[in-house]
């Protein structure tokens, strides 16, 4: 074991461990961003973030060895290729996420783990059925949900307003535990009141931003529950110089829900 | 009739507009076009055309290699009518040829050269005729405006499938070489490309677009990256990649602003790789119309915020524009090239015109060499702000103000060498705001 697992009183310096997929596809709209926003409040902690990558034609992951498994939205027209992919590893998927390892699955990401996905000419890019949620395009290719957008979400004992950026032409379809309501812009579907998809240890969400940057809570949610299923202990997080993050959340706040 | 009617409206429009402007001290910008537009739709159609017709696309660089361009023409003692900055989509492009032809629809030049937006290519040269297209590069920009880059290629490649004019594309980017195989007929093809520059990398250093071959989805293979996904590639499936070359700038030298292109020796005002691209697209144009275009670009000056080296009270500042990941990488990249201490002041705004998406800084390489101080700015200045320090910048060294006297205020407290980068609309605020200071 290397030196850098010792912290400064000697103890055993916590580590979490999250595998980015597709990092060469699934990139758009920065999404990487909140691997960093991640990366960035656990090292304030004190805690290590390691950050595997897997892409095509890479040896097969583990996904039960991890703690976070993220993945992002990517170009249209790469969604096939990825979910043939992705589908080979559809059972050890399932297995992780009932152990409790955490997904947090953004835009493509989220629509790949439904059903499927009805493109608008009627081809279907089979999904990994693990949720029973599916999507499929508006007809017209020129309609697509875009825009700033807030949700309120309840997300472990808080309550909080999450904010964001949409910009996709899927509309998804039966969700029953949706991550929030929308309180401005459209969510799952053309001016729909709920938004993505939640599970104490999975959000999937159309929302950008990227969404941990402006949402500082639900980067503490998954920090503070990867800490407890990996070390067994409840743990409190120290707090965090967040003034620009709440200025941001009031700034936006007040400007979008006049 | 009609149609010439609809011009003769707009020349006395345009007359009156044009003392109203000057009383106002304002830019009428595509008013003209508009109302055009809307008294005769076709009016495009109508005009008489006799001369070369130019136009150049892409997602970063339209402006400046579409002055260059001109700038060109001009010093080979040609009338040129060319578009301004901004008036690239439809109503700016009828603006500028309204202004510049007779009642009769003739337009009296040489060259028409115009700077067009990427989804508009098939819109306007379906209606007038087009002789020699350039090509630069396509980058994620403006997404929520556009939709996907994929959709915005697909569209141009649908246009180029009966096209059979000049088609110059720049065969270091994969989204912009795919281009050359839209027609097989057309025999006009040509490519340019620049070799190794100091500063290429084996990793891909920015966020980019190309990463499979558009023809059979093989992962590219890269040799190296010039700058975001812009660099020398094959397919090994299909060799893509792999094309004879019109154009070949070689021997790039930023410090000294010096480069070579078929035995010729230029002496320019470059120092950034990306402007290196777009000369190289310049110089293509130039060799098919047989113009020289070594003495213009020793003169060519580069400005209006692109690179623009100020002096406010005996404090250097450097002033860029950057709308997407790939020109604020640019600009960041400079400014790490560049040894002596600053500070770095970045606008950034979410207007309309700048996309509301800002989820794009994320996409920035935020390494800061020897920076002191950072200052955010505009509309979503504590956006710019997480991003910042996020990447590692100590957070006491940031300060956000969504006002822009207020943090140009606190940017010139010191008297350290300062960069500023700003997003479209926010350009022109921020230059004011810095000259109001002096
Ligand atoms: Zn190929």
């Amino acid at each position: 074991m290397g030196a850098h697992l010792a912290n400064k009183r000697g103890g055993r310096m916590k580590e979490i461990k999250l595998l980015y997929l597709y990092p060469d596809m699934l990139e758009l709209y920065g999404d990487y961003g909140n691997i960093q926003v991640l990366k960035y409040r656990m090292e304030k902690r004190g805690i290590n973030l390691i950050i595997d990558k897997y892409s095509i034609g890479d040896k097969a992951p583990d996904f039960c060895l991890y703690d976070i498994v993220f993945a992002g939205g990517g170009a249209d027209n790469e969604q096939t290729i990825l979910s043939e992919d992705l589908i080979r590893y559809k059972d050890n998927i399932k297995d992780a996420i009932n152990k409790g390892v955490f997904f947090l699955l953004i835009c493509g990401a989220y629509q790949l783990f439904g059903k499927y996905y009805k493109g608008v000419e009627g081809n279907v890019i089979p999904g990994l059925e693990i949720f029973d949620y599916y999507t499929e395009a508006i007809e017209d290719r020129t309609k697509r949900c875009i825009g700033n957008i807030v949700i309120n979400t309840k997300i472990g004992e808080t309550e909080t307003k999450v904010i964001g950026f949409e910009n996709h032409g899927g509309q998804t379809y039966n969700i029953k535990t949706p991550f929030g309501k929308v309180i401005y812009g459209n969510g799952n579907k053309f001016e729909d009141s709920e938004e993505g998809f939640f599970k104490k240890n999975v959000i999937a969400t159309y929302l950008h931003g990227p969404l941990l940057s402006k949402n500082p809570v639900i980067a503490d949610y998954i920090i503070k529950y990867c800490l407890e299923r990996k070390y067994n202990e409840k743990s409190m997080l120290n707090e965090l110089d967040d003034t620009f993050e709440n200025k941001c959340r009031e700034q936006l706040i007040n400007s979008f829900c006049k | 009739m009609y149609n010439s009617l609809t011009i003769l409206i707009a020349k006395v429009l345009n007359f009156f507009a044009k003392i109203l402007c000057k009383i106002l001290k304002k830019d009428n910008g595509n008013m003209l076009g508009r109302i055009v537009k809307k008294l005769n739709p076709n009016i495009l159609e109508y005009l008489k055309i006799d001369c070369p017709v130019i136009a150049v696309t892409a997602t970063n660089g339209k402006t400046t290699t579409n002055n260059c361009i001109r700038y060109i023409i001009e010093n080979n003692g040609k009338k040129v009518v060319s578009n301004k900055e901004g008036n690239n989509m439809e109503t700016g492009i009828i603006t500028t040829l309204i202004k510049n032809c007779t009642i009769s629809g003739k337009i009296k030049a040489d060259y028409i050269c115009l700077e067009v937006d990427e989804s508009y290519v098939p819109i306007v040269f379906k209606k007038i005729r087009l002789d020699t297209l350039l090509v630069l590069n396509f980058f994620r920009d403006q997404l929520d405006r556009n939709g996907e880059v994929e959709s915005l290629i697909l569209k141009i490649e649908n246009f180029l499938k009966t096209y059979n004019g000049n088609l110059i594309l720049n065969n270091d980017d994969p989204n912009v070489a795919r281009l050359g195989q839209a027609n097989k007929e057309n025999k006009n093809v040509y490519y340019f490309s620049v070799e190794k520059y100091e500063n290429a990398s084996i990793k891909q250093k920015e966020a980019g677009e190309g990463k499979f071959c558009p023809f059979d989805k093989t992962k590219l293979e890269y040799e190296y990256y010039q700058y975001s996904h812009v660099g020398k590639y094959i397919c090994p499936t299909c060799n893509f990649g792999k094309v004879e070359l019109f154009t070949e700038i070689k021997n790039v030298d930023l410090e000294n602003m010096t480069f070579d292109e078929n035995e010729i020796h230029y002496n320019t005002q470059a120092n950034n790789i990306y402007t290196i691209y777009n000369f190289a697209g310049a110089i293509s144009v130039a060799k098919i119309y047989n113009l020289d275009a070594k003495k213009s670009l020793e003169t060519f000056k580069l400005n209006n915020g692109r690179s623009e080296e100020i002096s406010i009270n005996g404090i250097k500042t450097f002033i860029n524009l950057a709308k997407n990941p790939t020109g604020a990488n640019v600009s960041l990249r400079t400014l790490n090239e560049d040894k002596d201490e600053k500070e770095l002041l970045f606008v950034l705004n979410d207007n309309p015109a700048d996309g509301l998406d800002v989820s794009w800084i994320w996409d920035i390489n935020f390494e800061l060499n020897n920076v002191s101080r950072v200052i955010t700015s505009g509309k979503r200045a504590y956006d710019m702000a997480i991003r910042i320090k996020t990447s590692g910048f100590d957070e006491n060294k940031i300060e956000a103000y969504t006002n822009i006297d207020e943090a140009v205020k606190s940017l010139y407290k010191t008297e350290v060498k300062k960069y500023v980068i700003a997003n479209y609309t926010a350009l022109q605020p921020t230059r004011r705001t810095i000259f109001s200071n002096k």
